[in-house]
């Protein structure tokens, strides 16, 4: 597609079942009730001059260009905020606006620099196409007047310039800052002409204000005041291509914006049905790892871990890796080989990485990176509803009255969806946070939360059941819905087993660290307050009782009849942004595609017919069981695709020791990551940017990923897996992923209405999309659960067995910041990283005291299974006895010190909860040192110079 | 494979599902077990000392070899 | 006996010295009682004993005072012909009563209108402000029954009122002579009008510069609140910005926002303060609330005033002119009976050059239209507007080009920054009549630059830069958002037009 400007119909959409009919320059139009004059006549192809309207935004009337006459009303209205009425006859070019709209003009041009023809919008500047537009000739004040042209450009945002000579004031980046975005950065500072746009105080700038570098005020910038640097380095872009974000789970839908083959910038699409328009640091601005110099486009082999890599050819590669796999497949058997799929990569890889296990390596030995992050929530939701999937769409949130926020914290992990809930908040929903942190949702510009219960890390299944006790014993249950909706005997156990007194507030308080007032107010909000959805992350399920906590959930929003309709729920968020479907493509070592047991002979016959091979009818090894085998010898060969688990993965030192016991390990990235330190075959990776597909995210929705540009690599990544496919003779013939997806349709029910082609022409479809939903399912479970009736599963609260003890006092939980994704892979090749260069770790005041820290000091976090060292940061934000860090940077290594303990029924491991010391250190600890010191060996290529990381 | 991983694997499993009580629980860990183990899991947790498991998991593994 | 003195404590007998007259009264014996003020500003500080006026007095005048012999005698103050000439119905308390006395209060018919209404259904009370044809006394003359009627039907939790006492106009004082001098009775008003919508939270919000009605008006609300429970009170303090007395401002402002001025629709009765149905109305018009509300108010309000102006309004004389104070009368009295026979003239002795009615965006109005009727709309069609009815006088000595210029120096000072014409335009206006003054301009060092080949390259004549000049005022007056950008090209326009002498070099 070209260039074009998205379109902007000046106000917002309003949704309304009565219809104006009004007449607009002769022409009759018929609207929603509500919509403002402005946005009928752009809807009836007219177009009002206008500056300070966007579409995005409450209408403002600042600029003053959109007057318009109508017939019996006094003066010139805004036509922004001059909404429509029956039989209203409205002009918008008359003799005496075009008069007026010349006369505002005039004025502002009279303060605004004159060198277009140089300036970095030109040509995609709105202050110019209305000038243009009301025919200015002349200024007549002259250019010697007052005016703002000798202020100063604020670049200290590494992605875009504020260059506050350009401003006219219209408000629209305050207003997206505002409305937007919700974090009210920015101001208008002074008054009248003095009138100029403030980021934070007068002090800041925007790289020190509480500016989150969402891009929305680039956005919504007519000018060129805020501006991103890309754009005034490269220039105006000329094409644009739709494609999806490939950072975390919201599934942003953005414009990439192209000249030549050269990205200028990622634009958020305003009919993204995810992101509405929105988008943060991460998909706006951080993509610049695409062509990071540490990218590696060239295949490489070794012997072993401790040779030079080997740059080769494609061909050789592929047949070394294939004759390897081969051999090691005769020599061990087939289930001696497995793979990792990767949640980053496109559901049509996944698929292809799983088949290639199943049908070419002959074993069930494929997981996914979901085992670390949500297993727990496919298991517990199959469990209790019947799908492995959150149940409603990101808009639902708009419906909801009380959010149920646990373990997640989407103001730095999904900070799109963040955004949307806060604006849901800012209109009077109430929140309720569980979590041991003070996250920034607990209290934050017009953001309240009504209850924040600061639970004892590990303790999510008691206060959870704790409510229900509430729910059940104050006689707070939705009895009618349970009655229609649920197995009635099942909740009647359930109800008996929560309402001990036992499991009352006052009983686990002790245990759960929360007074029991504030659990009870809660609860009965909960259950109370309307609408009650729930939001969830990786604080429920990264814990021995992970698939327990999804159940208890599950349970609530039953028991409460919080299901099947707008604005109630179930909502995981997920972590990566195609961790939904990488678990839908059937990457678990005991399903296929579509949740479906290995062990089920239809199913499998099904698979077996298409694929035309026989499948091992047993469930594989999951990744903790792959690297246990490996060491125990019955495992010799992991390929992985786009993961790298031993940053990722807990327990670092056992990770090590799997993938060394490997004979061959095959990395398929877009760079030497830690896992490759252990590599013996190193297949070059292909950015989002480079491939086609599909991306599902976290509420199902399945959307077009599309090529931007060719890979750097010469492959996409489902060529890689095609062509490594093929060198073992499987021989596949796949041209297009849309073909592969045209295979998951056809083998799977739940995706049986999805091709591309369905997907071009609806822009994104929720599954499951069949005979009996063919445009896909927003809000799931409406009229009656997936497995039929609801069932409430009884979940004991069982304490980990990692305990605190003299020695190790303190509970470490992780996390992430808004700046950086996950192992930092591609945020930290980015200017990402002037936010958030290094893990720090988070201590209160109280225990920071009791070891003599101070912030900035360097100190060891040793666990039972080993230690680091990083920088403190002395804060409140944790309670007494909790620390707290991230997981971004190999440096830290924060999995060196994570354990091996893992949910009961999935194994996702227990990253929340370590027992921990901190004491002072004087840096880095000795096994820093060595591991950096491998990594460097291990990195080498011949004939390179030595590759920095 | 690791003994004791599995056998700590199987004693969580049963002591996550012993509230429905121990008839159903036992059918439960059997079950969860055969759907989500690798069978030479399963085998390494046969061959292991039986005393390491909690009574339910034991039972669980002792309806499994009976099934299996 | 003692002998009773009573002396204003309005902060502008304060101003001329009221204190020291106050304890000199006492020094000699007599007891002081502080009452409001009559509104009779060149007495002031004016004296009362027995019913007698002295003024202005100063402490050495008080042996005559006492004994009768001051020359400062004025005869009796209810029959002194500035008084006495008036129909005083909002200020019917002004001079005779003690500000915070409940006491004064109820003894001369306060809280009748109050428990009037009361005995009415909400409706009824609308109904009877509707009838009486009170306008809003604020500026813009809305009719209040009407705002009252659609607060009243507006569905919501929550309703708010809101008065506006940000008097910032040059020449007005009522606001701050009412508050100080008879707060009970806007307290009143307010409970009124909270009664007749279903609000139950109001506030009042004061400008700063005004420390003495704040005081009055807080010390007010504690003492009456009792009486006009279930409604609570506040007064919130502006931080000065003349924008804030524009009524989504001023929400704004209580609301902790900037003082921005909000488009409308929405209009304030709907979603106004917190986003909840709001009446804001100013000072004088919740004041006016209690009189219509006692028995046959509405009927006696109604018969006042002429056309669709009814009532009486407490018109502000100031400026240069000898009879300065308050003069409540009802609409349809002219300039000339002001300016002349009530004010007697200018101060200065010399002739009447202008007068400015409605604040500094009022237009100027030379001698020669000094029969035109005060009533809102003889003023419109006269494209000057009667505004809050402050009157500010001017002799032969006044600059009218200078005034000009003040107008858009004013609007520059004051603006929000909003809206472009009224943010870039005031400026562009000032820079503008200065270089007419000055004789027009040249080709200035950017135009005559080779690079901007589409600039003029002649010189501009002082008639473009007056055609300027009015079409910058035609933007002003249409594109502006409020009425500060709206209505700074009345006096502009009103000066160029009639003394076009005083914009020459």
């Amino acid at each position: 597609m070209g260039y074009e400007p998205q379109a902007d119909f000046g106000t917002p959409e309003v949704l309304s079942e009565i219809t104006v009919t009004l007449t607009i320059d002769g022409r009759p139009i018929s609207v929603p009730a509500g919509t403002s004059v402005m946005r009928a006549a752009a809807e009836s192809g007219g177009s009002i001059p206008k500056l300070c309207a966007s579409d995005n935004l409450a209408a403002f009337g600042s600029c003053r260009l959109c007057l318009v006459e109508v017939d019996g009303m006094r003066g010139t209205p805004a036509s922004c905020t001059t909404p429509v009425a029956e039989g209203m006859v409205v002009h918008t070019q008359t003799p005496r606006l075009q008069r007026l709209r010349k006369g505002v003009m005039e004025l502002y041009i009279s303060d605004h620099p004159l060198d277009c023809l140089t300036c970095s919008a030109n040509n995609d500047c709105e202050l110019q196409d209305t000038a243009a537009q009301v025919g200015l000739r002349d200024v007549r004040y002259g250019y010697e007047g007052a005016s703002h042209l000798g202020l100063g450009v604020d670049s200290s945002n590494p992605y875009f310039d504020f260059d506050p000579s350009k401003c006219i004031a219209c408000s629209r980046c305050v207003r997206a800052c505002d409305e937007v975005q919700g974090t009210l950065a920015l101001t208008m500072d002074g008054r009248g002409f003095a009138s100029t746009i403030s980021a934070g105080q007068s002090a800041d700038n925007f790289l020190s204000s509480e500016c989150v570098s969402c891009g929305a005020c680039v956005q919504a910038c007519p000018t060129a005041t805020l501006q991103e640097k890309a754009v005034k380095e490269i220039g105006k872009p000329e094409r644009a291509v739709i494609t999806t974000c490939a950072y975390c789970g919201v599934g942003c839908t953005f414009r990439a914006e192209m000249r030549g083959e050269q990205l200028v910038r990622m634009v958020p699409w305003k009919d993204g049905k995810a992101n509405r328009g929105h988008s943060c640091v991460k998909g706006r601005f951080a993509w610049g790892y695409a062509h990071h110099k540490d990218r590696i486009t060239s295949p490489m082999i070794r012997e072993s871990i401790d040779q030079p890599w080997r740059e080769v050819s494609w061909d050789e590669a592929l047949s070394h890796t294939a004759t390897r796999l081969n051999a090691i497949k005769a020599q061990h058997g087939a289930r001696a080989l497995g793979g990792i799929t990767s949640s980053r990569c496109t559901n049509e890889e996944t698929f292809l990485v799983q088949k290639l296990v199943r049908a070419g390596f002959g074993s069930n030995n494929v997981d996914t990176c979901a085992r670390v992050c949500h297993s727990p929530t496919g298991y517990g939701l199959k469990q209790t509803f019947g799908t492995s999937a959150g149940t409603q769409d990101f808009d639902s949130v708009m419906d909801a009255d009380v959010i149920l926020l646990i373990g997640a914290n989407p103001t730095d992990a999904h900070p799109v969806f963040a955004s949307r809930m806060k604006r849901r908040l800012r209109q009077g929903a109430k929140l309720i946070v569980i979590d041991p942190r003070r996250i920034d949702l607990v209290r934050s510009p017009h953001v309240e939360a009504a209850h924040h219960l600061p639970l004892q890390p590990g303790t999510n299944v008691a206060v959870l059941t704790a409510m229900a006790h509430v729910i059940v014993t104050e006689k707070l249950a939705d009895e009618a819905f349970i009655r229609e909706r649920c197995d009635w005997d099942e909740y009647q156990d359930w109800a008996a087993f929560v309402a001990d007194e036992r499991h009352s507030p006052e009983a686990l308080e002790a245990v759960t660290r929360v007074p029991a007032a504030d659990l009870r107010a809660a609860a009965r909000l909960y259950a109370t307050g309307g609408n009650g959805a729930i939001y969830y992350g990786l604080g429920v399920t990264e814990h021995s009782q992970g698939s327990s906590t999804v159940m208890a959930i599950a349970n609530l929003a039953m028991a409460t009849g919080n299901i099947g309709r707008r604005g109630v729920g179930v909502n995981p968020l997920r972590g990566q942004n195609n961790v939904q479907g990488a678990c839908d493509m059937g990457s678990f070592p005991h399903e296929l595609s579509g949740y479906r047991h290995i062990s089920d002979g239809a199913t499998r016959a099904l698979f077996e017919a298409d694929w035309g091979v026989a499948l091992d009818p047993d469930p594989g090894l999951r990744i903790p069981n792959m690297l246990d085998a490996a060491v125990d010898g019955s495992f010799r060969a992991l390929y992985v695709q786009g993961e790298d688990i031993l940053q990722s993965d807990p327990n670092t030192h056992h990770v090590a020791a799997g993938l060394k016991a490997m004979d061959l390990v095959i990395v398929h990235d877009l760079f030497l990551n830690e896992t490759a330190n252990y590599a013996h075959v190193f297949l070059p990776g292909s950015t989002f940017l480079e491939k086609d597909g599909t991306f599902t995210n976290a509420e199902r929705r399945i959307q077009l990923v599309r090529k931007v540009m060719e890979p750097a690599n010469g492959m996409s990544d489902w060529q890689v897996t095609q062509a490594l496919a093929n060198a073992m003779g499987l021989g596949w013939s796949y041209s297009h992923p849309r073909e592969i997806m045209d295979e998951v349709a056809r083998l799977t029910p739940s995706f049986a209405g999805v091709s591309f082609a369905r997907l071009e022409e609806a822009g994104s479809l929720q599954w499951p999309v069949n005979a009996a939903h063919p445009d896909g399912s927003p809000i799931m479970h409406e009229d009656g659960f997936v497995r039929g009736k609801g069932h409430f599963v009884v979940t004991d609260y069982i304490p980990t067995d990692e305990r605190t003890g003299p020695r190790y006092p303190l509970l470490l939980t992780t996390g992430r910041i808004l700046s950086q994704y996950n192992v930092g892979a591609q945020t930290r090749r980015t200017e990402n990283s002037i936010w958030h260069d290094e893990d720090v770790l988070e201590i209160h005041p109280t225990d920071a005291e009791n070891r003599g820290l101070n912030t900035g000091d360097w100190v060891r976090l040793a666990s039972r299974t080993g230690e680091t060292t990083l920088r403190a940061l002395v804060t409140d934000r944790v309670a007494p006895g909790v620390v707290y860090t991230t997981f971004h940077h190999p440096s830290t290594q924060a999995n060196v010190v994570t354990t091996d303990y893992s949910d009961w029924a999935t194994n996702c491991p227990e990253y929340k909860v370590t027992a921990v010391q901190v004491a002072p250190s004087n840096g880095p600890s000795d096994w820093q040192r060595d591991y950096d010191a491998q990594a460097r060996q291990s990195r080498r290529i011949a004939g390179h110079a030595e590759a920095a990381e | 494979m690791n003994v004791d991983t599995l056998v700590m694997m199987a004693n969580q499993i049963a002591r996550n599902l012993a509230a429905r009580g121990e008839e159903v629980a036992v059918a439960a860990v059997a079950e969860h077990i055969r759907d989500f183990w690798d069978p030479r899991m399963i085998k390494a947790l046969h061959e292991a000392a039986r005393d390491s498991l909690e009574p339910i998991a034991r039972a669980a593994l002792t309806r499994l070899g009976d099934s299996g | 006996m003692k002998r009773v003195a009573r002396i204003s404590d309005d902060a502008l007998s304060i101003a001329c010295g009221a204190e020291a007259v106050a304890q000199a009264f006492e020094a000699a014996g007599c007891t002081v009682e502080r009452v409001s003020s009559w509104g009779m500003h060149w007495l002031e500080p004016l004296v009362e004993i027995d019913g007698i006026g002295y003024g202005p007095a100063m402490p050495a005048d008080v042996p005559a005072m006492l004994d009768g012999t001051s020359a400062k005698c004025i005869g009796k103050i209810s029959d002194h012909p500035f008084i006495a000439g008036q129909q005083r119905l909002t200020f019917a308390r002004a001079g005779k009563t003690r500000p915070l006395s409940l006491e004064d209060y109820a003894t001369t018919g306060g809280w009748a209108g109050l428990n009037r209404a009361r005995s009415l259904e909400p409706a009824q009370v609308v109904a009877e402000v509707l009838q009486s044809g009170l306008r809003g006394r604020g500026g813009a003359g809305f009719p209040a029954g009407v705002k009252w009627k659609t607060v009243a039907k507006a569905a919501g939790a929550r309703k708010y009122i809101v008065c506006n006492a940000d008097e910032g106009d040059s020449g007005t004082f009522a606001d701050r002579m009412l508050m100080e001098g008879d707060p009970f009775q806007l307290i009143e008003g307010m409970a009124i009008a909270a009664y007749a919508v279903g609000a139950q939270r109001g506030y009042i919000y004061v400008r700063s510069e005004y420390p003495h009605a704040i005081a009055k008006l807080n010390a007010a609300i504690e003492l009456a609140a009792g009486i006009i429970a279930p409604l609570r009170l506040e007064v919130r303090m502006g931080a000065g910005a003349y924008v804030c007395g524009e009524e989504t401002s001023l929400l704004n402002s209580i609301e902790g926002k900037r003082g921005e001025v909000r488009a409308k629709p929405p209009l304030p009765a709907l979603q106004g303060l917190f986003g909840c149905p709001t009446v804001v109305n100013n000072v004088l018009t919740l004041a006016a609330v209690p009189h219509i509300l006692t028995e046959g108010g509405a009927s006696l309000y109604d018969s006042l005033g002429v056309d669709r102006s009814k009532g009486t309004m407490p018109i502000q004389l100031a400026g240069n002119i000898k009879h300065g104070g308050l003069y409540e009368i009802a609409f349809g009295i002219t300039l000339n009976e002001l300016i002349y026979e009530i004010g007697g003239g200018t101060a200065s002795g010399r002739p009447v050059k202008a007068v400015q009615v409605g604040g500094p965006l009022g237009a100027y109005i030379p001698p020669d239209q000094f029969d035109l009727r005060f009533a809102y709309e003889d003023y419109a069609q006269a494209d000057a507007l009667i505004g809050h009815a402050g009157i500010v006088v001017f002799d032969e000595s006044a600059d009218m080009g200078h005034m000009a210029r003040f107008a858009m120096e004013f609007c520059a000072a004051e603006s929000c920054g909003k809206c472009t014409p009224c943010r870039i335009g005031s400026t562009r206006g000032v820079e503008l009549i200065d270089r007419i003054r000055a004789g027009g301009r040249g080709v200035d060092a950017v135009e005559v630059l080779p690079q901007m080949h589409n600039a003029r390259k002649t010189r501009r004549s002082t008639e473009d830069d007056i055609a300027l000049l009015e079409d910058l005022c035609e933007t002003m007056k249409f594109g502006s958002l409020c009425a500060l950008g709206g209505f700074t090209p009345y006096p502009v326009l009103s000066a160029l037009k009639h003394w076009p002498e005083d914009f020459r070099p």
